[in-house]
């Protein structure tokens, strides 16, 4: 077993002005996650050094770091992968507010994804007795974008929302996407608004490094390009209906 | 007490990463195309005026400020056309009760069209060169 | 939130960006060739004229200038933002798409006038 360097960007807002990089030396094994190794330097180094973590199982989306400029959960980063790098860069999520060393402010993700109201809207209700049945293909159609786990790389991933915290963002645009997509849903309209808007699909530029950094294959990227088309034929219906005299929708 | 740090993106963050440099450079395909569309608009003045001011723009093209223009705009045709039909099945999804299409059918039928629609329009010109077929 | 004006300019883009990736490469080529390879301007010059008689040739003709300026002008204008090099949107936003529309209709003005 040997060691890696690991370089970890340390901001303590009690009494630093700006973030700066502090140098610890790690074990190194074929099994050793990138979580453990901040594990084992705030148990055996330096207690000080605060980061976030709960599952240890790319399920709880909130051990989201950038690794060597990439973001990355590190329960799924392993360090073998870094041996040759030599060293491992880790910082807090890139284009969020840093509430201390390793720990990103996700809470502006969190009320974009409320935003777009990500669940089942029903305007009939359906007798108790009977559910609402879907087919396997039905749920095929929004299966991959269901898989978010709302750990935020792929805000840190998106140029546009590091330009413009009021864009609503990857994960919150495909959660709008998941619902319009569910054959139970009748709230899309109560949606379309929000993509409709310049902070909704229209400050996308499809980038597209979303969609590689997502630890789930959600694919936001692709979500959210199907939602400007969805977008665009919202606007042309509006069109018409302008046109017809009747009101803006 | 809180006091987030708070990150400004810098000016030159499409530099600090390949996936932000490729990005950047399939949007920076725009710019020889745009300027490859002018000395096309430029040719259609041109032959608007009449025979002489159309042979002296196709004379014109043949100068090296405009063949290097056209080099360059040749290679972001070409990385446009391929970045362009990957990234239409990723948007143009057909997956409705009544229509489904397998978005691997839909990148093909891309790729197929984006090759007949180039290789045809060549082979249309060297027929239109070709002396039995035109000029 | 207010409804964005993008779905006008990002229809264009799309429908550029199509013919661009449909013909772009083989439109350089031909052009290139035209101007390397011709014998006679004379004669394709009247061989052009005859076949942009019809209507719908000219609207070929138009539809392959003014699909690609509005597409690299929807690119370039986005990438000004992505640059931050900014401007009042009326300016920029006026620059890249009016310019656009004033080159396609003057693209207009001389093929309808052929
Ligand atoms: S879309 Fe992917 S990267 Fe973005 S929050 Fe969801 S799981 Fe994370
Ligand atoms: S610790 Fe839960 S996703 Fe990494």
């Amino acid at each position: 077993m040997g060691t890696i360097e690991l370089v970890a960007t340390r901001y303590r807002p009690e009494q630093d002005v700006q973030p700066w990089e502090q140098r610890y030396t790690v074990p190194c094994s074929e099994d050793m996650s990138l979580l453990d190794a901040l594990n084992y330097i705030k148990d055996e180094l330096d207690p000080s050094l605060s980061h976030r973590w709960s599952c240890r199982m790319a399920i709880c989306g909130s051990c989201g770091v950038m690794v060597n400029g990439e973001p990355k959960l590190s329960c799924k980063t392993f360090l073998r992968d870094y041996r040759e790098a030599g060293v491992v860069q880790v910082r807090a999520l890139d284009n969020l507010p840093v509430e201390r060393d390793l720990v990103a402010d996700i809470s502006g993700v969190v009320e974009h994804i409320e935003a777009v109201k990500p669940w089942l809207i029903r305007h009939s209700t359906a007798p108790v007795d009977t559910a609402h049945t879907q087919t396997p293909e039905q749920m095929a159609r929004y299966h991959a974008f269901s898989q978010c786990i709302n750990c935020a790389l792929c805000y840190a991933a998106c140029p546009q929302f590091g330009r413009n915290p009021a864009f609503l963002g990857p994960a919150a645009l495909t959660l709008a996407q998941r619902y319009n997509l569910d054959s139970r849903d009748e709230g899309s309209s109560e949606r379309m608004p929000w993509l409709n808007a310049e902070e909704g699909v229209w400050s996308c530029t499809f980038v597209g490094y979303c969609s590689e950094v997502c630890p789930k294959d959600v694919d936001p990227a692709s979500a959210i390009n199907r939602g400007k088309v969805a977008s665009d034929i919202n606007y042309g219906v509006n069109l018409f209906r302008l046109l017809r005299g009747k009101s803006d929708a | 007490m809180r006091k987030p740090w708070q990150p400004q993106q810098p000016r030159d963050w499409w530099l600090h990463n390949p996936a932000y440099r490729r990005y950047m450079l399939r949007e920076a395909t725009a710019l020889p195309l745009m300027l490859y569309t002018l000395l096309l608009l430029a040719g259609i003045f041109q032959f608007s005026r009449g025979e002489v001011a159309f042979a002296a723009w196709l004379s014109w093209m043949q100068t090296p400020a405009a063949l290097l223009l056209q080099g360059i705009a040749l290679a972001a045709a070409l990385l446009h056309a391929v970045t362009w039909v990957a990234l239409v099945p990723k948007i143009l999804v057909i997956d409705s009760d009544r229509l489904r299409i397998d978005p691997r059918q839909v990148l093909r039928a891309h790729q197929l069209g984006a090759l007949a629609g180039n290789l045809g329009l060549v082979v249309a010109t060297l027929w239109l060169l070709w002396p039995a077929g035109g000029a | 939130m207010r409804r964005s004006h993008e779905p006008i300019s990002w229809s264009l883009f799309g429908a550029g960006g199509m013919l661009l990736a449909f013909i772009g490469p083989g439109l350089i080529v031909s052009t290139l060739l035209l101007a390397w390879l011709v014998q006679d301007p004379q004669a394709l010059h009247a061989t052009l004229s005859s076949g942009l008689q019809h209507p719908l040739a000219r609207l070929a003709a138009l539809a392959v200038i003014a699909l690609p300026l509005y597409h690299t002008a929807h690119r370039l204008y986005h990438g000004l933002h992505d640059l931050h090099i900014t401007g009042p949107t009326w300016l920029l936003g006026g620059f890249f798409y009016g310019g656009a529309t004033a080159l396609s209709a003057l693209c207009a003005l001389w093929l309808f006038s052929l």
